[in-house]
């Protein structure tokens, strides 16, 4: 699939993020189980694409986020999502990944980027909540379906990046 | 190579604390861009989002089947009281239409009250638990503004935020932190003790789901159980909307005014129709 055809399955799933996931979570879980469909995207990018594709995928999509929500701020997602997707790429730039290792670093880098994010609002004075209370009440209940959602996703999500990269295999260099 | 490398990263690394610092301030319009994603979004999620809410509510609806025969007897009884209580409410609008005439009250004196109530369809929620903005179907081309009230049948939700042509973001009062640089305090009062009662919804407390009151004097009526409603005091806010009820009152950080604890009257998760309170003009601009 052509990094084209990526990006619209993306931004479908960023629509459904906002509008029929919320439906879909009862009264209690909302605010608690947050979806990040596009940065599972994102990361899978920096996994099977490389760096330069997370970061670029990573601050337009969280740009997205940050205008289309645009209530207080603009610019923590997008700016969290580029650091994280860039530092996901970095770090596994030269490994083969395993289903177990694109998992864990999955859930690892969902985990620091609701970190960024929380110490970036914290910054701004925008929530006065501890990390320890945002750990507990939303960052662990949407790691889940986080990690969830990427191993569901895993094979064909593989078969994307990996088909992207095969068809450019000429030009890749962007 | 490597300092080139950075260099980069320094300069985005401004250049995104430039933009989280000059977008946190308030303002008045958006930029183009910003409208265009606004509204084109808001287009596309317009038609996820109502169907979703449909068939969540059809579900929703099949579970309660239950207990329409109570809810119809109960709605009974409340249309018997309403149709009792309009005839009083005519003949007192009438007379209070005759005194005001008769008190040469100003035509703009006689707008303030008339609020329009526009109802609009929720088209999106925000996820991010740090800022739950939800998207609704009224824009500028509406007359729609910042900074106005947004409500449900049961209470106050939120404020207009970010305005754009044809969709506006409304953050809910869930928002509301007395430390935030953007914060705005709503003047609140007491039904039935509009006159003697006071004090300022500043901030909520994520933990326990309650508003906190603030400014309230010592010797104030306010009592637990009461409905706190808007006061209009500042005219920014309509006055009398619900906000909720009081749950306890304590004495304040500096022992000089006491705070109370407020409950919500409104409900925040999965919203499908609100209203936005348009003042009348004229009285609007008094402040």
């Amino acid at each position: 699939m052509s990094i084209q055809r990526i990006i619209g399955v993306m931004l479908l799933f960023f629509l459904s993020e906002g509008t029929l996931f919320y439906w879909l979570l009862p009264d209690s879980l909302v605010g608690r189980v947050v979806p990040h469909f596009t940065l599972a995207f994102v990361l899978f990018a920096s996994l099977y694409r490389g760096r330069h594709t997370a970061l670029v995928l990573g601050l337009a999509f969280g740009l997205l986020q940050d205008v289309v929500f645009y209530g207080r701020i603009i610019g923590v997602h997008s700016f969290a999502m580029g650091l994280v997707g860039y530092l996901t790429g970095l770090l596994m730039e030269r490994k083969r990944s395993t289903l177990f290792m694109a998992l864990t670093m999955i859930g690892i880098s969902t985990l620091v980027y609701d970190t960024v994010v929380h110490y970036i609002y914290r910054v701004f004075r925008l929530t006065d909540l501890s990390y320890r209370w945002a750990l507990l009440h939303h960052i662990l209940p949407s790691l889940f379906l986080q990690v969830l959602f990427a191993l569901v996703l895993y094979v064909p999500a593989r078969r994307w990046f990996a088909g992207s990269i095969k068809k450019k295999s000429e030009d890749q260099e962007e | 190579m490597r300092n080139k490398r950075m260099f980069v990263l320094m300069l985005v690394f401004i250049v995104f604390v430039a933009v989280m610092g000059f977008s946190i301030r308030e303002r008045k319009n958006l930029s183009w861009p910003e409208n265009f994603i606004l509204d084109s979004s808001a287009f596309v999620q317009q038609w996820i989002y109502r169907p979703a809410g449909y068939v969540a509510g059809l579900f929703k609806d099949l579970s309660n089947l239950r207990n329409v025969y109570e809810e119809n007897e109960i709605l009974r009884k409340t249309a018997a009281e309403y149709a009792r209580a309009s005839i009083t409410y005519n003949r007192i609008e009438e007379d209070n239409a005759r005194l005001k005439e008769e008190l040469k009250f100003t035509q703009r004196q006689k707008e303030l009250d008339n609020y329009q109530y526009i109802i609009a369809q929720v088209v999106a929620a925000s996820n991010d638990p740090y800022n739950t903005t939800i998207r609704i179907n009224l824009g500028s081309k509406d007359g729609i503004k910042p900074n106005m009230a947004v409500v449900t049948d049961k209470g106050l939700v939120g404020l207009t935020s970010r305005v754009d042509p044809f969709f506006s973001s409304v953050m809910p009062i869930t928002d509301l932190d007395v430390n935030a640089p953007d914060t705005k305090a709503i003047a609140a009062t007491v039904l039935g003790k509009e006159n003697n009662s006071f004090g300022m919804i500043e901030s909520y407390d994520k933990d326990t789901g309650k508003l906190t009151m603030s400014k309230i004097a010592e010797n104030d009526p306010l009592a637990k159980g009461d409905t706190v409603i808007t006061s209009g005091l500042g005219n920014v806010f309509p006055k009398g909307i619900v906000i909720g009820t009081v749950d306890s009152r304590q004495v304040g950080d500096f022992g000089l005014t006491n705070t109370a604890t407020i409950t919500p009257a409104a409900d925040f998760d999965h919203l499908t129709d609100v209203f936005v309170v348009k003042v009348p003009e004229s009285g609007a601009d008094g402040q």
